[in-house]
């Protein structure tokens, strides 16, 4: 069996990434299966997918603990730890990162093992689409390349996911020809048998318990969202340009998250460590006095503390 | 026979849309709300011929289906969690107006505090509500339990309703690959709903359901239930029959697993069943003789079968993906109770409470259950419930009670 795990945010793809490598593998011949996991967050909160092949019927389901590949969508993610991207990692794991840095860059800024390799898809998908979201059809083939499936499977199973999206026709044909793209530069790899730890009876563990007083689930920590700095998750940021802004509170108002605050003169403060990047100020500004622009460095826009 | 990839969720829409259903009341809840989004969209578009109304809430979808099925109507509804219970009240009416309809439940476990994924405190709490439960591990087996659940419904000998559980995310949004059924194929299994003792005409009202003071009606109309729910242990034999026969694919009420010459044997319900298979066979490459028994068909109770199963074990071990408060796990207690009179009853019986609310079993989980099942069955005392928790779930919940200001 072939396991891969597709970290990304919502809204970047990781999910249909995943089900267009599970129609590959499945149209390939390979029993397949694929799933999600995410919460009830929204756009650019932390999603996994996981995708499953192989010649005898797959028994495992959900989490993948030991991939044989992993396709990070967002390289914010790595610095990430709610993500999770490291785990089961080892020397034997092909790990992919969607970047412009180089491989030995992403090696030595997350310190993570796994045989790493980059491709700057965000920005293939700005170029050729002009979106920054329109990459699960990429990132399907670069995963699909990875694990060692054919082309024409591919092309195949773009059309059917994207289509089962509602994707127009012509568009779903220009994903085909930009995908095939990813997949031809991409360099193969072996698949290195990564030996599985072999299992070990888990030791039950009795957690300490707290008074039946506080025996359910509170917050009682007023303001802790504070803590959870989520500004990592923007691939733009909205950025101020002061002398067309006049003065209007809009941005204030429509802000999902509460992170634009007006100083004395009427103008957009935007608290950059919890702003998720969704461009809702951008859009509803009347003025386009506030502006997206893309973070830089590999998309790292916001390291937590 | 075509086969493609696709969700639990999907093909359960499915497995409506083969039985040609005729109506579908609707309320949206994850992760169930797939499955009647794509039953709007095939009506919308002509593919089912069914009326599909969008309800003001699970408690009014319960009563427009039940409702609609005693006038002759073939329905469809699916819910999950909060909604199921939210129709709770109706559902003990449906099997006593004797609605043979069919609910599909997506397992999610119960507030508070809220989550989305699954466990079985949803489906089992309507374990006494006169539906008859069908719990399916993969997506295909959704679909077929569908096709089958209108068959055993429908029959002159049972006419009770049937709930099809799949558990939430594990199944309803996971994707495999689903052979569909030709249509022809399943009306030969499934042929048109004609009750003959159903239906409403305006010349000749009739009250369903009605008062009875007095314990003697009452007594008289609830045994008939229970009587016609034993009767579904046949039927279902006879439709799993039909079915293997048409389709290829049999289904048991319980299914083996590696049980040739296990010593000791894992019990699972539902898609968490694919996983212990798995640690079967991992615990099998170690030398260890071990094997799963799946409970497929919870109402009626399977007794006969589990006692053949499990008859001369050394161990058994319940995992229960449930938890009753103050009792343990719901399916330890039955299974206890079906082998209390049994001769040849295993050494020992061990109760595991996991997967709460989608908490993931590892593969070192499995391997412990099994490990101090045998040891059980060697010491020939039971075990549990062992409420399974690990060192490294322990250290992400203090993590979060720390941020939530739980521990201050």
């Amino acid at each position: 069996m072939y396991a891969v795990r597709f970290h990304g945010r919502g809204g970047q793809g990781a999910k249909t990434a995943s089900r267009i490598l599970g129609t590959a593998a499945f149209l390939s011949g390979y029993v397949a299966q694929d799933s999600p996991i995410y919460g009830a967050e929204r756009r650019g909160a932390p999603v996994a997918a996981f995708t499953r092949f192989g010649r005898e019927p797959i028994r495992e389901r959900g989490v993948i603990a030991y991939p044989d590949l992993v396709v990070v969508a967002d390289a914010s993610l790595l610095e990430d730890p709610a993500a999770r991207v490291s785990d089961g990692i080892t020397d034997q794991t092909i790990l992919f990162v969607n970047s412009p840095l180089h491989a030995e860059q992403i090696r030595t800024q997350s310190k993570l093992p796994g045989r790493i390799m980059t491709l700057g898809v965000t920005e293939i998908a700005l170029q050729h689409f002009g979106q920054r979201e329109a990459i699960s059809a990429l990132l399907g083939a670069v995963a699909a390349r990875l694990a060692g499936l054919q082309q024409e499977p591919l092309r195949q199973a773009i059309a059917r996911e994207l289509g089962d999206l509602g994707v127009a026709p012509p568009i779903i044909e220009r994903n085909q020809t930009v995908a095939l793209m990813c997949y031809e530069s991409v360099q193969v790899m072996a698949r290195e048998s990564a030996a599985e730890p072999a299992t070990r009876a888990t030791i039950f563990h009795t957690p300490v318990y707290e008074s039946p007083c506080r025996g359910t689930a509170r917050i009682s920590a007023s303001g802790n969202s504070v803590l959870r700095e989520t500004g990592g998750w923007r691939t733009f940021r909205p950025v101020l340009v002061a002398d067309k802004c006049n003065g209007c509170w809009l941005c204030f108002v429509y802000c999902p998250d509460g992170v634009i605050a007006m100083n004395q003169d009427d103008r957009p403060v935007v608290d950059y460590a919890h702003c998720k990047g969704c461009q809702i100020c951008v859009h509803e500004c009347p003025t386009h006095a506030l502006v997206a622009e893309r973070e830089q460095e590999g998309g790292v826009a916001w390291t937590a503390k | 026979m075509d086969s493609q990839m696709m969700t639990g969720n999907l093909a359960a829409a499915w497995g409506a849309r083969l039985a040609d259903v005729d109506y579908i009341p609707a309320f949206p809840i994850t992760p169930q709300t797939e499955i009647v989004e794509a039953l709007a969209k095939w009506c919308e578009r002509g593919d089912l011929a069914a009326r599909f109304v969008s309800m003001d809430s699970e408690h009014s979808m319960m009563t427009a289906a039940g409702a609609a099925e005693v006038a002759g109507a073939r329905v469809f509804t699916a819910t999950s969690s909060q909604g199921l219970l939210h129709a709770f009240e109706v559902l003990y009416s449906i099997s006593g107006w004797r609605a043979p309809l069919v609910l599909v439940n997506v397992s999610r476990a119960l507030a508070a505090p809220i989550t989305l994924e699954s466990d079985h405190n949803d489906v089992l709490a309507a374990r006494d509500a006169g539906f008859l439960q069908i719990h399916a591990e993969t997506c295909q087996e959704v679909l077929d339990s569908i096709l089958m659940a209108y068959r055993i419904a429908e029959d002159e000998r049972v006419m009770l309703p049937v709930i099809v559980n799949l558990d939430g995310f594990t199944l309803s949004f996971t994707r495999e690959p689903v052979s569909l059924p030709d249509p022809d194929m399943v009306r030969r299994f499934l042929p048109p709903f004609r009750p003959s003792h159903l239906g409403f005409t305006a010349s000749s009202p009739q009250a369903l359901g009605v008062a009875v003071i007095g314990g003697t009606s009452y007594a008289y109309f609830r045994h008939q239930v229970h009587l016609a729910a034993r009767n579904a242990l046949e039927v279902h034999r006879e439709a799993a029959e039909s079915f293997h026969a048409l389709f290829g694919r049999r289904y048991d009420l319980v299914e083996g697993y590696r049980l040739e010459d296990a010593d000791d044997v894992l019990v699972m319900t539902n898609a968490g069943a694919s996983k212990g298979k798995a640690a079967v066979d991992a615990a099998r490459a170690q030398g260890q003789r071990v094997g799963l028994l799946r409970l497929r068909v919870v109402r009626p109770w399977p007794a006969e079968a589990i006692r053949q199963a499990l008859r001369g074990r050394r161990g058994v071990a319940v995992l229960d993906q449930n938890l009753a408060p103050g009792q343990g796990g719901i399916l330890y207690q039955e299974v206890a109770a079906c082998l209390y009179h049994e001769v040849l009853r295993p050494q020992a019986l061990c109760s595991f409470i996991g997967g709460l609310g989608g908490q993931n079993i590892s593969a070192g989980e499995f391997q412990a259950i099994f490990e101090q099942t045998a040891e059980a069955g060697v010491a020939g005392t039971g075990l549990g419930p062992v409420l399974l928790y690990s060192a490294e779930e322990h250290r992400e919940m203090t993590q979060l009670q720390m941020l939530a200001g739980g521990n201050a």
